[in-house]
This record gives C-alpha cells, sequence and structure tokens, in this order.
C-alpha cells in the first residue's frame, strides 16, 4: 500500500480525470483491505459489501476535494472507518468494556500479581486449536464497542502504524493508545477465559507463588 | 525494581517498543524473574497475533464484478462504450 509521493500525484492527476485504468488499478489495489476492513468494523457481510460500494463512489466522487495533506491511503481509510462506523452506530449500543485495571490481573497491595497467570500463547495446538482460538477473536471483537474496535482493527488487524491510525481517525496518540490497550486486554481476557476453560489444570504449567490459589485467565 | 504493577503501565510502551532501553532492560529483568507478568505479556502479544490473522486476505471475484458495476452506473451513467471497456479491462474473473 505504500506508494512513492510521484507515483501518488500522477494518480491522484488521473484519479480526476476519472482514467479508466487509475480507477480500476486504484480498486484492484485497495479493495480487498476495503472491504476486509469494512467486514472487520462492521461484523456484517451484508454491511461491508454496501461500504465497500459506497466508499469507492466516494472517493472517485470526492478526488477533487482531497487535498493531499495525508497519504491518499489514510484518506481512503477515514472514509472507510467512517462509513462502517455509521452502520455499526445505527445498530444498538453494545455493552462498555471493563476499565482496563478490571482486565489485568488482580494485584496485592504492594503492587504484586496476586494470583497464578496461564501462558496460553505456549500451549502446544492439539490442547488448544489455534483455529477455535481465531474464531474466539472475531467473535471478541464484534463485542468491543466502536471506539475501541476501530483502533484495533485499524492497528493490529490492519496493520496501520500508530501515526497512520491517529490520523485516519482523527485521535490523539494518548487516545489511540488507551483505546488501543484497553480493547487488548479485552480481546485477551476473552481468549484467556477461554483457553483456560478449554485446558486441563495440568497443562497450565506458569504459575508464580508456591500457593496454587485460584487461577487468573 | 520494578513492580508488577509498574510492569502493568509499562506494557503497551514495551510491546510498541518505544521504552528508553534502560527501562526496557529493567523490565525485561522483571520478566525473567515473575512466571506471571511474562505469561500476562506473553498472552497480550499472542492476541495481538491472532487480531493480525483476522486481516482479509482475499475479496470473492463476485464481489469485485459487482463494484465495478456499481461504480460504471453511478460513475458514468452517458458514456457506455467507454465502461465497457473499463470493465472488460479489469474483470478479473
Amino acid at each position: 500500500m505504500a506508494v512513492a509521493p510521484l507515483d501518488e500525484h500522477e494518480l491522484i492527476k488521473q484519479l480526476r480525470a476519472q482514467n479508466e485504468a487509475a480507477l480500476g488499478a486504484f480498486m484492484a489495489q485497495y479493495e480487498t483491505r476495503v472491504f476486509g476492513l469494512a467486514l472487520r468494523l462492521t461484523g456484517n457481510r451484508q454491511d461491508a459489501e454496501e461500504v465497500l460500494q459506497d466508499v469507492f463512489l466516494t472517493v472517485f466522487q470526492k478526488i477533487d476535494s482531497f487535498r493531499g495533506d495525508s497519504k491518499l491511503s489514510s484518506w481512503l481509510y477515514r472514509i472507510a472507518t467512517n462509513a462502517a462506523l455509521m452502520k455499526l452506530r445505527k445498530r444498538p449500543k453494545v455493552q462498555q468494556i471493563p476499565l482496563e485495571e478490571e482486565l489485568g490481573p488482580g494485584m496485592t497491595e504492594d503492587g504484586m500479581i496476586a494470583e497464578p497467570v496461564v501462558d496460553w500463547s505456549r500451549l502446544p495446538n492439539d490442547e488448544l486449536d489455534r483455529k477455535e482460538l481465531g474464531q474466539r477473536i472475531e467473535q471478541a471483537m464484534n463485542l468491543l464497542p466502536a471506539d475501541y474496535r476501530s483502533v484495533v482493527v485499524l492497528r493490529d488487524v490492519e496493520g496501520l502504524s500508530a501515526q497512520e491510525a491517529c490520523e485516519v481517525l482523527s485521535l490523539s496518540e494518548a487516545a489511540l493508545k488507551s483505546r488501543l490497550h484497553r480493547g487488548r486486554l479485552f480481546l485477551r481476557k476473552q481468549l484467556a477465559d477461554y483457553a483456560v476453560s478449554r485446558t486441563a489444570p495440568s497443562s497450565m504449567t506458569q504459575q508464580t507463588g508456591v500457593n496454587p490459589g485460584p487461577q487468573h485467565a | 525494581m520494578l513492580k508488577c504493577r509498574d510492569v502493568g503501565q509499562l506494557l503497551y510502551e514495551y510491546v510498541e517498543q518505544r521504552l528508553e532501553p534502560p527501562v526496557s532492560r529493567q523490565l525485561e529483568q522483571h520478566l525473567a524473574d515473575c512466571p506471571g507478568c511474562l505469561a500476562f505479556i506473553n498472552t497480550y502479544k499472542q492476541t495481538m497475533r491472532l487480531s493480525s490473522e483476522l486481516r482479509c486476505r482475499d475479496i470473492p471475484p463476485e464481489l469485485q464484478q459487482k463494484l465495478r458495476s456499481f461504480i460504471k452506473t453511478k460513475l458514468a451513467p452517458h458514456s457506455p462504450n467507454l465502461w465497457d471497456r473499463f470493465r472488460s479491462c479489469f474483470s478479473t474473473s
């Protein structure tokens, strides 16, 4: 998706002229990303299809108003993200996610972890199926409120840099950090609860302390 | 000496590789001695990996087709010949 500045300049010129080759090349380059982004943000195939079409139409119709103060791809992602979030916001609100402190392990008064933490990232595939984990995280993603889901999807699913994700969402770095971190913690907790429920106690090898108290996911 | 609570507060900057090297080293020293924090960081990173695997790799060909037809109708309703050529150029299926 990285386009050299001169190429991008030329591409924009050709898109403005509605050059057929440029329009086609632009769709070919970005349609999978836009569809994937929309699918992940809306969690719904029908909505994602509509977003896909609306986004490219908007881009081609409004390319004249693109001022070039961000990358063309950032502008495209911004249009796509907004279109997908519009769909999402029409639905009944999902529950708020817990506070950051509630998503991490319990702490003692002097700031040490109070209970064992299971390292399910190291369990072999036959004990914890990666495919199932994949489905699980997909479900968990759909539980995230829109503000959190958008940062996690842009940054961790689509792999945008922090700076680009900030640009796309018009967020400060501090806001991005706080939402992204809490979003990740929420997903981690969902996976951890699942992993712990699926694995036998004997396979939980990463423990703290000598006291085999209740395990924290 | 870092406490687990400090590790929790530095976790994000650590995985984003934005900690100053001395702080990063301190954190890693803590991890070497604290299976709980290590497990937490490992599973945090694993969550990020699993998220990245959700990225869509293909778009269904019929959807590509639909997109091109849609754009054709909406964008240039008065020049069908041009757009027929356009579509035939870029249909991938």
